[in-house]
C-alpha cells in the first residue's frame, strides 16, 4: 500500500465498551444471586475499514449512537480498538469540546498558553501569535488579563476555537463546531476551516447539518449502527442517509 | 518533547490553587508552620517527650515537610484524571504527565516550605554541616516512591472511587507509624523493624540524620528504601501502561 498518500486507515476496526454493571457493592451482590450477567458490551464500531487521504475533507453523518465520536476517538489517539489497526500519519488537532484544557481560574493570556501547548504548539510560536489569536477572538484586550471564569460563554468559546485553528494541523478533527458565537463569528470560522483546506489539511469533519457537509466535504462515510453503510460521494451518502431516517 | 506541557500543567497547578485568596501563595509555607507550631507545643509543653539533642520544632518540621509531602501530592494526584477528564477525552499525550505535573508542583510546595526550615535552623543557632546536601538525594528517592504510588493510585481511583476514600483511612494509619511526631528511638529495638520497612519512616529518618545530625544517612536503611522504591516503581509503570489506554473508556 503507499502510505505515502494515506493520512488515515482502519482495518477491520471492532470497538466495543464494557458496561460495569455490577459498579457498587450492591449491585454487585444483587448480581451474584440473580445469576445476572454483570458485564455487557456494546459494540461501537463493527468491523470498520477505510482509508483517508492526505488533503481529503471527509464528512462523518449518522444517527446518533451510530459510532461517529468513538470514530474520532481513535483517530485522536485517545482510545484504542477492541480489535483491528488504526493508523495515523501526522498530527492531529483536535476541534472537539472545545476549551478541555482551560482552567476557570487562569485568566485567558495564561489560558492561551496552556490549551496552545496542549495542542501541541511551541511557546515561542505563541509569542509570535499572540496578538493574532487575540485579535482573532475579539476578545477585549482588558479581558485578556482576567480570569477565564468571568467570560461569558461565548467569548470562552471564541478564545478556545481561536487557540486550536492557530495550531498548525496535519489532520483536523471537527465534531460540530462551527455553531460557535455569532453569525461574523462563525463565518470567520467558516472562512479559517476553507483555508485550511486549501492548505490542504486533512479533515474530518462530524456535522448533523447536511447543508455544510455539502458545501464542504469532498467525500462522506455514512455511519449506521457502528458500521460504514456508505463511503464514497457526498451527494449520495447524503441522499441515503436521508432516505433511511424519514 | 513534552518538556513544555509539563512545564505548564505544572504552573497550572501552581498558579491556580489559591486564587482568589487574600492570602495566596502564604498559605503553602503557613500551612504546614502552623501545624508544627501546634504539634511542637502540644508535645513538648504539654505532654514533654524526651529530650532529642535538637530543638523539638525542627525535629518535627524536618519529619513533617517530607510526610506532607506524600500525603499532598498523593491526594492530588490522585484526583487529577478526574478533574482533567475533558482533556484526557479529547487529546492524546502521555498520561504520565499530569501525574508528574501535579507532584512537580507539590515539589515546589515542600522547597518553599523548606526554606522555612533554613530560616528555623538559623533561629534555634543549629550548625550548617555540609552533609545538609545529602538532602536532595534522599528526596529524589522519596520522589520515586511517592510517584510510584500516585501511578498506582490515580489510575485506580479511574476505576473505583473507593481508592480515595480508603486512601484516608490507611494515611491516618500509616501516620502512626512514621516518626513524625515522635523518634524511632523512643520505641524498644525489636519494634524498629516496623520503621525498617515502612519507607516513609526510612525517608524521615534519612532527614533528621543529615540536616540535623550532621552526619551520613544510615545507609542500610535508606538502601532498603531505595530498593522497595525501585521495584514499586517498576510495578507501577506495567499496571499504569496497562491501564492508560482505557482512561478514555472509563473516565
Amino acid at each position: 500500500m503507499d502510505n505515502d498518500n494515506i493520512a488515515i486507515y482502519f482495518k477491520n476496526v471492532s470497538k466495543s465498551y464494557p458496561l460495569l454493571y455490577q459498579k457498587t457493592i450492591k449491585e454487585f451482590f444483587q448480581a451474584l444471586f440473580t445469576r445476572k450477567k454483570t458485564i455487557e458490551k456494546v459494540e461501537a464500531l463493527k468491523n470498520i475499514n477505510l482509508s483517508i487521504k492526505k488533503g481529503e475533507t471527509v464528512g462523518v453523518i449518522g444517527k446518533n449512537g451510530a459510532g461517529k465520536s468513538t470514530l474520532l476517538k481513535l483517530i485522536a489517539g485517545v482510545s484504542y480498538p477492541t480489535s483491528g489497526k488504526v493508523n495515523v500519519y501526522g498530527r492531529v488537532v483536535p476541534l472537539i469540546e472545545l476549551g478541555a484544557g482551560f482552567h476557570p481560574e487562569l485568566s485567558g493570556k495564561e489560558n492561551i498558553f496552556l490549551n496552545g501547548v496542549i495542542l501541541g504548539m511551541e511557546e515561542k510560536y505563541l509569542v509570535e501569535k499572540f496578538s493574532e489569536i487575540v485579535a482573532f477572538s475579539e476578545i477585549p484586550m482588558d479581558f485578556i488579563f482576567t480570569p477565564v471564569k468571568y467570560y461569558s460563554s461565548g467569548m470562552f468559546m471564541r478564545l478556545a476555537f481561536s487557540v486550536a485553528v492557530f495550531s498548525k494541523p496535519e489532520i483536523l478533527l471537527v465534531d460540530e463546531i462551527l455553531a460557535v458565537g455569532d453569525v461574523g463569528f462563525q463565518k470567520k470560522c467558516l472562512d479559517k476551516m476553507n483555508g485550511f483546506k486549501k492548505q490542504k489539511v486533512t479533515i474530518v469533519f462530524v456535522s448533523h447539518s447536511m447543508e455544510q457537509v455539502k458545501n464542504f466535504c469532498d467525500k462522506v462515510i455514512y455511519l449506521k449502527e457502528g458500521r460504514v453503510e456508505y463511503e464514497g460521494e457526498v451527494e449520495e451518502g447524503i441522499r441515503r442517509y436521508l432516505k433511511n431516517n424519514f | 518533547m513534552y518538556w513544555a506541557l509539563i512545564k505548564k500543567l505544572t504552573l497550572r497547578e501552581i498558579k491556580a490553587r489559591y486564587k482568589q485568596s487574600f492570602l495566596g501563595f502564604f498559605w503553602i509555607v503557613l500551612n504546614p508552620f502552623f501545624q508544627m507550631v501546634i504539634m511542637s507545643f502540644v508535645f513538648s509543653k504539654i505532654l514533654k517527650m524526651g529530650n532529642l539533642g535538637v530543638p523539638y520544632p525542627l525535629f518535627i518540621y524536618a519529619g513533617l515537610l517530607p510526610w506532607l509531602f506524600m500525603v499532598n501530592s498523593l491526594q492530588s494526584a490522585m484526583n487529577v484524571f478526574v478533574s482533567d477528564a475533558s482533556l484526557i477525552k479529547k487529546i492524546y499525550f502521555p498520561r504520565e504527565i499530569l501525574v508528574l505535573s501535579t507532584l512537580l508542583a507539590k515539589t515546589f510546595d515542600f522547597f518553599l516550605s523548606f526554606l522555612i526550615f533554613i530560616l528555623m535552623m538559623i533561629f534555634f543557632k543549629v550548625a550548617f554541616s555540609p552533609f545538609i546536601l545529602f538532602f536532595f538525594l534522599i528526596f529524589l528517592i522519596e520522589f520515586l516512591f511517592v510517584y510510584s504510588l500516585a501511578l498506582i493510585l490515580s489510575s485506580f481511583n479511574l476505576y473505583y472511587r473507593d481508592v480515595q476514600y480508603l486512601f484516608n483511612l490507611i494515611i491516618t494509619l500509616w501516620f502512626y507509624v512514621t516518626p513524625v511526631i515522635y523518634a524511632v528511638e523512643f520505641f524498644p529495638e525489636k519494634y524498629r523493624i516496623v520503621f525498617q520497612l515502612n519507607p516513609m519512616a526510612v525517608f524521615i529518618n534519612a532527614y533528621r540524620q543529615v540536616l540535623l545530625g550532621g552526619d551520613f544517612p544510615k545507609w542500610s536503611s535508606l538502601s532498603i528504601g531505595v530498593l522497595l522504591s525501585l521495584i514499586l516503581f517498576f510495578v507501577a509503570k506495567k499496571i499504569f501502561s496497562k491501564l492508560e489506554k482505557n482512561f478514555a473508556d472509563v473516565v
